[in-house]
């Protein structure tokens, strides 16, 4: 579903910060990735070339074998395919929460009215915030933000999901209802990748967790792998710290 | 009851109150030491005048354009229908039935008065106020147009089109509006309206030129509102629209121009306040507006006093009620 090949990101702002160094990933359908690494390593960076919000540098990335930074994809098309979730949740203030989750369905895939809000309704009662339809963002907890952004990003009916740091904005007591929805995403064969320091998700739900670190991908393997004899000194020393 | 009733109904404390006469007594004696100076240099005030300059009843006479014999006037409802026969022509005049001059058998020559009526015309200040609100409105909607596309340049990734902005906003921003609008008419105006002579096209008229002076002075403004407004949402607005599959125009049309609206309301409508009143400039190429109307009410009336103060009241009455307007698109706006 999404093949990485040998991606470099670099930024100038001034000075070169390579955000990315070689790196290459190949996630199959249905497949839950979770991507661990200290802050700054290029998680979200990595995450932000899969659709594509940073152009990748050099090397190649393909989304369901279209190569997407080809100057002839219609990568708008790509997008609607690539759900995200942010992790300042970035609802749009000025619409219901109805709104945010119909506008792009209208916009983008000009389904109709009616279709659109049978869609987000249902994936509204789906991430459990049907009673508040028509109240705008801001009266919501972060948690319920959080959900609408998913029901926003599933209503496009992506074939991949990438969440960055999803849970992070969070209080503690709100992080549990959308880990909840995330698995009950990647139970229906969700493909995700996600980048997240919730280790008993990575561990209940991944089929493969990546550590990052320095741009580079330093180790990855299954969650047993992982947490029971990772093999790189560095993985072990950030497991140490975040355990 | 310890300070009294008032401050139990206003809430406000007593001394409050007495400055508000202070002030109020200030502003009389303000005007009172204004009305002595005036009478000082014997000035006389004729505000029994001014209505005229608003509107008046013109006396409008129906004269005859034949040689002849009044043969027939007939009265049909509130019109008077005058026929005028001599020499073979035949000729008929209708007119309101008001005040016919003329009656059946009278012999009449070319230019004779057979009726007159009166009729409501509106005055020279009523008609610079519609100039300039006609003026204002139209500069209002291009200003907007032109604002917000080099607003959207300023910030585009393509150097042709923000460094074109750039130039746009800086010559506007660095010279007088006066010497622009001089510009627009005598350099540019002379020049399109030259070419379009040469090639068999009709003139543009000065109004034009004043309104396209205003939009563009006011536009660059708008420009800097504009991109303010939008560098002000969130990045994560736009990253979340376009993650959606949106294109740059529609993440601009339906997530960051909506928002970033809210935010620009009140400064742009400060620009728009301004518009108004700059354009009272117009006058130097002879556009009659407001201002340029007044002045040729008061060579007329020889009342300076009443007419510029009456010109300065209807600008006041402009501002104000647009300023009104926008504070109430604002409450629309956070309703919503
Ligand atoms: N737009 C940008 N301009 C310049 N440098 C950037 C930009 N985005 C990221 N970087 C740099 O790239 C590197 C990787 O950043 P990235 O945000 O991908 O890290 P991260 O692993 O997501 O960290 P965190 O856990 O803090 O979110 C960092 O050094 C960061 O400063
Ligand atoms: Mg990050």
């Amino acid at each position: 579903m999404i093949q990485a090949k040998n991606v470099y990101k670099t930024f100038y702002a001034p000075h070169a910060i390579h955000a990315l160094v070689d790196v290459s990933a190949d996630i199959a359908a249905g497949e839950v990735v979770v991507v661990i690494g200290p802050s700054g390593s290029g998680k979200s960076t990595f995450l932000r070339c899969l659709n594509r919000l940073e152009h990748a540098t050099s090397g190649h990335i393909y989304i369901d074998g279209i190569d997407i930074l080809d100057a002839r994809t219609d990568i708008n098309k790509v997008r609607a395919e690539v759900g995200m979730v942010f992790q300042s949740f970035n609802l749009f203030p000025h619409k219901s929460v109805l709104e945010n989750v119909t506008l792009a369905q209208k916009v983008v895939r000009k389904r109709s009215g009616g279709a659109s809000t049978e869609k987000a309704m249902a994936l509204l009662k789906k991430v459990g915030i049907s009673d508040k339809i028509d109240v705008f963002p801001d009266q919501l907890s972060g948690g319920q933000q959080q959900r609408v952004a998913i029901a926003r990003a599933l209503a496009m009916d992506p074939k991949v999901m990438l969440f960055d740091e999803p849970t992070s904005a969070l209080d503690p007591e709100m992080i549990g209802e959308v880990l909840d929805v995330m698995k009950t995403l990647a139970r229906e064969g969700m493909t995700m990748v996600c980048v997240t320091h919730e280790m008993g998700f990575a561990r209940e739900v991944a089929d493969r967790v990546i550590f990052m670190d320095a741009g580079a991908i330093v180790e990855a393997g299954t969650p047993e792998h992982f947490f029971t004899n990772p093999t790189h000194d560095r993985t072990k020393l950030f497991l140490s710290q975040i355990l | 009851m310890r300070e009294g009733n008032d401050h139990r109904v206003t809430g406000r404390p007593l001394h409050y109150n007495r400055w508000v006469v202070v002030f109020c007594f200030g502003v009389l004696v303000f005007l009172g030491l204004f009305y002595y100076a005036t009478q000082k240099i014997q000035y006389v005030w004729r505000w029994n005048r001014t209505p005229i300059y608003f509107a008046y009843q013109e006396e409008i006479h129906v004269t005859s354009t034949i040689d002849g014999e009044v043969s027939a006037i007939t009265v049909e409802g509130d019109k008077a229908r005058i026929t005028v026969t001599g020499n073979g022509e035949e000729e008929t005049y209708t007119t309101p039935k008001q005040d016919v001059r003329v009656s059946k058998g009278e012999f009449i020559s070319p230019g004779d008065t057979l009726a007159t009526y009166k009729k409501w015309k509106a005055g020279l200040l009523v008609i610079g106020l519609w100039i300039t609100l006609k003026i204002s409105v139209l500069a209002t909607i291009i200003g907007v147009i032109i604002g917000i596309l080099s607003g959207l340049m300023r910030i585009s990734e393509n150097p042709a089109l923000r460094w074109s902005a750039v130039v746009y906003v800086e010559l506007i921003r660095g010279s007088p509006l006066m010497v622009q609008i001089l510009i627009w008419y005598f350099v540019l105006g002379t020049l399109i309206n030259d070419l379009l002579i040469a090639n068999g096209w009709g003139q543009i008229p000065a109004l034009w030129y004043g309104v396209a002076s205003l939009a563009c002075f006011a536009g660059a403004y708008v420009s800097e509102i504009v991109r303010a407004g939008i560098q002000s949402i969130h990045r994560g607005q736009t990253e979340a629209a376009r993650s959606l599959g949106m294109t740059y125009g529609q993440s601009m049309r339906h997530i960051i121009l909506p928002q970033a609206l809210r935010r620009i309301l009140p400064p742009l409508a400060g620009q728009f306040i301004s518009l108004v009143k700059d354009s009272s400039l117009l006058g130097i190429i002879a556009i009659r507006e407001l201002t340029k109307a007044a002045r040729e009410a008061v060579s007329a009336s020889l009342q300076p006093f009443e007419i510029y103060i009456l010109l300065g009241l209807l600008y006041l009455v402009l501002t104000f009620s647009l300023s009104m307007y926008v504070q109430y698109l604002e409450r629309r706006m956070a309703t919503s």
